[in-house]
């Protein structure tokens, strides 16, 4: 066959591909909204759930999502970006570094009901902090470890050789080029991976059904005091968030209108995940442009 | 003649490889010297031995007697010797920040804060690296928007602004067009007043105008060392002159 003939076949045939997948995605997406959409409502997305009457809300459900996202985030952070700080500026070419990445390979890997599994014995049972949220974020941080510093160790593998060589000749130590020159020049790449990981986290259910609970006792919006517990902002209460609120809806439910809540849940977190990744580019761009300005 | 660094027994392997035998060399103080030979004849990694670059590449044997010290020993602070023997590189390599900040960096760090003395230093790193008139207007701009030769005359006066003694340069030329290069080396004679230049290139015209010492390197072997007029003109060794009229390299 002449070359052009059989590149004109490649393309077509990776361009329908491409496209099946695009199709897939875009009609799931047009499916979950058009179905969720219409049980939108103001009223929905700020009064509490109900737990045999029709007409619940999703409010505590939507705090409970994002103010876990922000725990997790607040745990997990330091640890990835040390982590990837380690392997992409210190680690030697040995064996005990192979194993090291070998086993954030596996950790990634993890089914997330054995994350949750695991978070249960450990931090639920033996260090007894019972169904809460910090529970549900200690679990959520083994299955956004690995994520996180793979895409920060790819952040600062991003910035070139020659940054940090121009750095050595003019006698600067090794921390240094790191703090002054590395993290700075890959704090877009950093940042865009956190807010990712964000949004993969904020949908996750199976890790946090034995770990942050299924239960959403009434809190308070107005008692600021994290230690409270009735306070919005106390870590050790349990917390359903809104995945596990459609897991909980769809298979237990006891509302006339368990259909409706879990459909408009799911638009929900359709929409702040899809928001999660626009603020990603946006933010990536925003701070790239600064720079290079 | 004054010497600014002196090279004993210098010998570099990589792991087992030995890429550069037994270089003794006398740099002359306020002067250029230029390392030429064929690619892989170990020029680069010299440069790179005589402030300690190649610490985590390669084991350096032998002395490098800067001021009665010997430099090339693990006790002594490798950022101290590379604050008096700077290094500019074959690519420019601005920091994404504003012309003022990339100058004024390295010195920034030695822990200088008096703002008076930081933007007179950078002043005068400019003008000595010939960019001043270009860039004066556009300080707080970023230096990632400068041509490719206003960004390698922007890291020179970078090296310049830690006031070295002494000035590497690893082809600083080979990624720039030829009016930057002359541009380039007009600046460097002007620099030798103050500092003594080592600088390692691949453009033998490059060498025979700028340099006033020459070092031909074959094979991780230093063949030959002299003025570069002699080594140009009146070439002691055969390998010397088959190289310089192109039979090898």
């Amino acid at each position: 066959m002449r070359p052009e003939k059989i590149d004109r076949i490649a393309t077509i045939v990776i361009l329908g591909l491409t496209g099946v997948v695009g199709l897939l995605i875009i009609s799931l997406l047009v499916y979950i909204l058009a179905t969720g959409l219409p049980n939108i409502s103001w009223h929905f997305l700020t009064s509490s759930a109900e737990a045999f009457k029709s007409e619940g809300g999703i409010r505590d459900q939507l705090f409970n999502s994002l103010y876990l996202v922000v725990i997790t985030m607040i745990v997990s952070v330091p640890l990835a970006l040390c982590a990837a700080i380690y392997l992409s500026e210190y680690a030697p070419a040995n064996r005990l570094t192979s194993l090291l990445r070998l086993a954030i390979e596996v950790l990634s890997s993890l089914p997330s009901v054995v994350v949750g599994l695991f978070g249960y014995l450990v931090f639920v049972l033996k260090f007894g902090m019972d169904f809460s949220l910090l529970a549900g974020a200690l679990a959520l941080t083994i299955l956004n470890l690995p994520i996180l510093t793979r895409s920060c160790e790819d952040a600062l593998q991003q910035v070139p050789y020659l940054q940090r060589q121009a750095g050595l000749g003019l006698g600067m130590s090794k921390w240094r080029i790191v703090t002054k020159i590395v993290l700075p020049a890959a704090l877009p790449g950093i940042i865009t991976g956190i807010i990712l990981s964000a949004g993969r986290i904020f949908g996750e259910a199976a890790a946090l059904i034995y770990t942050a609970g299924q239960s959403s006792p009434a809190i308070d919006y107005s008692d600021w005091n994290p230690f409270s517990p009735t306070s919005f902002l106390n870590p050790m209460r349990p917390a359903e968030t809104l995945a596990v609120h459609i897991w909980k809806v769809n298979s237990e439910g006891l509302v006339p209108d368990a259909r409706a809540v879990s459909n408009g849940s799911a638009a929900v977190l359709v929409i702040t995940i899809l928001l999660f990744n626009l603020l990603a580019r946006y933010v990536g761009h925003l701070i790239k442009r600064r720079l290079v300005k | 003649m004054k010497i600014a660094l002196e090279v004993k027994n210098l010998q570099v392997l990589y792991g087992e490889k030995h890429v550069v035998h037994d270089i003794n060399l006398k740099f002359p103080a306020n002067q250029i010297t230029a390392l030429i030979g064929a690619s892989g004849s170990g020029k680069s990694t010299v440069l790179r031995s005589l402030n300690r670059m190649n610490d985590d590449l390669a084991t350096v044997q032998g002395t490098i007697d800067f001021h009665g010290i010997n430099i090339n020993q693990p006790q002594v602070n490798v950022y101290r010797v590379r604050q008096q023997i700077g290094m500019v590189f074959q690519q420019p390599t601005p920091f994404p920040l504003s012309i003022y900040e990339n100058v004024i960096y390295g010195l920034r760090l030695a822990g200088e804060k008096d703002k008076q003395v930081l933007s007179q230093r950078a002043e005068e790193s400019l003008r000595q690296a010939a960019l001043w008139d270009e860039v004066k207007d556009q300080l707080n701009e970023s230096a990632l928007a400068l041509s490719g030769g206003q960004q390698q005359r922007l890291c020179i006066a970078r090296t310049l602004a830690v006031r070295p003694e002494i000035i590497l340069m690893d082809e600083p030329t080979s990624a720039l067009d030829p009016v930057s290069t002359s541009q380039i080396e007009d600046t460097l004679v002007q620099l030798k007043e103050e500092f003594t230049i080592i600088m390692v290139t691949h453009n033998m015209q490059q060498a025979s105008r700028a340099a006033d010492w020459t070092a031909f390197m074959h094979q991780g072997n230093l063949i030959e060392f002299d003025k570069t007029a002699t080594i140009f003109m009146n070439p002691r060794e055969q390998k010397t002159a088959d190289y310089l009229s192109g039979k090898f390299g």
